[in-house]
């Protein structure tokens, strides 16, 4: 019983944020830039990447996997890929 | 002379200019839509150790990390990582993970294989020595750690905007983790191993991670985990039905901060570990053995501050990062590996770049217990570390 209730003090969090994404939108996210994005996300684990570092394809692959593993959203990789492959 | 080489450009010249009208122009190069990369990290460096049993210094590691990526589309990706070391004069090799992610939508990810299980944040995204601040990890991680590291098995996460701030989720199921029962190595009963390949008991471990990021600069994020699953073998009366569970928390801030002129980086996890309570049985001779028991709980944390000077005018000083963390494993009352550690680690880090750092800690980690010191007995060990790391 005890477990059950651990279970559920994570799975009802996580539905209360799935209803209230399907009807809030993220503003702040919507109106930053790319070099705003990767400022903020890529420094939560490791120093932001040069620009210079990769090609832009390389830049899109290093995209997907970071999507994945930092768990970020659709909207803020796209703008962060674009801003590096056009810094670069 | 002069006249020959004339005479040999005359020859030379209009056949050259014949091959060249006929190649044609070169394309546009063309990226193709797959895409395999290496990337990865390694490390090495020179440790100093003292402690009881004297002095010792050593150069360690030249350890390798290569990461392979391959993206199949724009919502397939491979990610592999292999490790590679030297310990005790021999090439270790470490599976570290293997999966396939494919994006669902904009808020779901499904990934399958063995994964960096998302158990707090250090396991999975902060070990890489080119990540870590520190030579090493904080007590509670890696080898004799309580904390798990990887699973093999299925796994849905993904980030949901929810007006400024930002949901993480992570739901996943493994084949668990496995009771180290001691028939094999008596000194480490009661202990859970969590490289299962294979599940040793039909019973699949179950887990999540549920993350704010309240603010909108994604500064701040806040984390809590649980895994659980039963942890004997089937079929093994004693300890079929033992179970265990696990739960974290989790705390990440990073900012620059304008009246510090840099960038303060905070972290933070605490671990907890479970097991249902068992009877294992000690060898006093080759044919008799005592049972025992005990309450088998275990639980670490750490907290670590980083600050780099990241708007100082000069360049020199700008690359500069002071480090400190505290670390406490505390393991189970009465089992044969009862230790109660903690840790203090200090440093200076200078980057060369963005992903090269070479870092001096001092560490100082006082125990009672652990392997091979009796019960009761306090040990006190200082490290000075003096180590270079790089991610590619």
């Amino acid at each position: 019983m005890k477990r059950i209730k651990t279970i559920l003090i994570f799975v009802l969090p996580l539905a209360v944020g799935l209803f209230l994404a399907g009807s809030c939108a993220s503003a702040r996210v919507s109106m930053k830039t790319g070099a705003q994005l990767w400022g903020e996300n890529c420094m939560r684990c490791h120093n932001t990447p040069s620009p210079a570092a990769y090609n832009n394809v390389d830049w899109a692959t290093i995209g997907l996997h970071m999507r994945v593993r930092a768990n970020l959203t659709a909207e803020e990789t796209r703008k962060v890929v674009e801003f590096l492959q056009s810094a670069n | 002379m002069k006249k020959l080489q004339l005479l040999l450009m005359a020859m030379v010249l209009p056949a050259a200019l014949a091959v060249a009208q006929d190649d044609p122009a070169p394309e546009p190069y063309k990226p193709s839509k797959t895409q395999f990369m290496i990337r990865g990290y390694g490390h090495a460096g020179l440790e100093f150790i003292k402690n009881e049993d004297g002095t010792e210094s050593t150069f360690v590691g030249s350890t390798f990390a290569p990461i392979f990526l391959f993206k199949h589309n724009d919502r397939l990706i491979f990610e592999a990582e292999l490790e590679f070391s030297f310990e005790e004069n021999q090439l270790q090799v470490g599976f570290e993970y293997a999966n396939l992610s494919y994006i669902l939508n904009d808020y779901m990810t499904l990934r399958m294989g063995k994964f960096l299980l998302p158990f707090g944040t250090f396991g999975e995204r902060l070990h890489p020595s080119w990540i870590n601040k520190f030579s090493n990890m904080p007590l509670g991680f890696g080898h004799d750690g309580i904390a798990p590291s990887s699973g093999t098995g299925v796994e849905l996460r993904g980030a949901i905007p929810v007006g400024n701030a930002k949901l993480l989720y992570y739901a996943y199921a493994t084949n668990g983790p496995r009771l180290n029962t001691g028939v094999d190595a008596p000194d480490e009963a009661g202990q859970i191993h969590y490289d299962n390949f294979f599940d040793n008991n039909n019973n699949k471990a179950l887990g999540g991670r549920l993350a704010l990021l309240p603010f909108a600069n994604s500064s701040l994020e806040l984390g809590a985990s649980a895994y659980g699953g039963k942890v004997g073998d089937r079929g093994d009366s004693l300890y079929a039905d033992v179970g265990a569970f696990l739960y974290a928390f989790d705390l990440s801030y990073v900012r620059q901060v304008g009246f510090l002129g840099g960038t303060v980086d905070i972290k933070a996890q605490y671990n907890n570990t479970s097991v249902d309570k068992a009877t294992y049985f000690e060898p006093e001779t080759d044919t008799t053995f005592t049972p025992y028991s005990f309450d088998n709980q275990s639980y670490s944390y750490f907290a670590q501050v980083a600050y780099r000077p990241t708007k100082a005018g000069s360049n020199a000083l700008k690359n500069f990062e002071l480090v400190g963390r505290y670390s406490f494993l505390q393991t189970p009352e009465g089992a044969e590996w009862e230790t109660k550690a903690s840790q203090w680690a200090v440093g200076i880090n200078y980057w060369l770049s963005w992903r090269v750092v070479f870092k001096l800690n001092y560490q100082r980690t006082i125990a009672e217990g652990g392997h091979d010191v009796p019960a009761g007995v306090t040990t006190t060990t200082d490290g000075v570390f003096i180590h270079w790391a790089i991610g590619f």
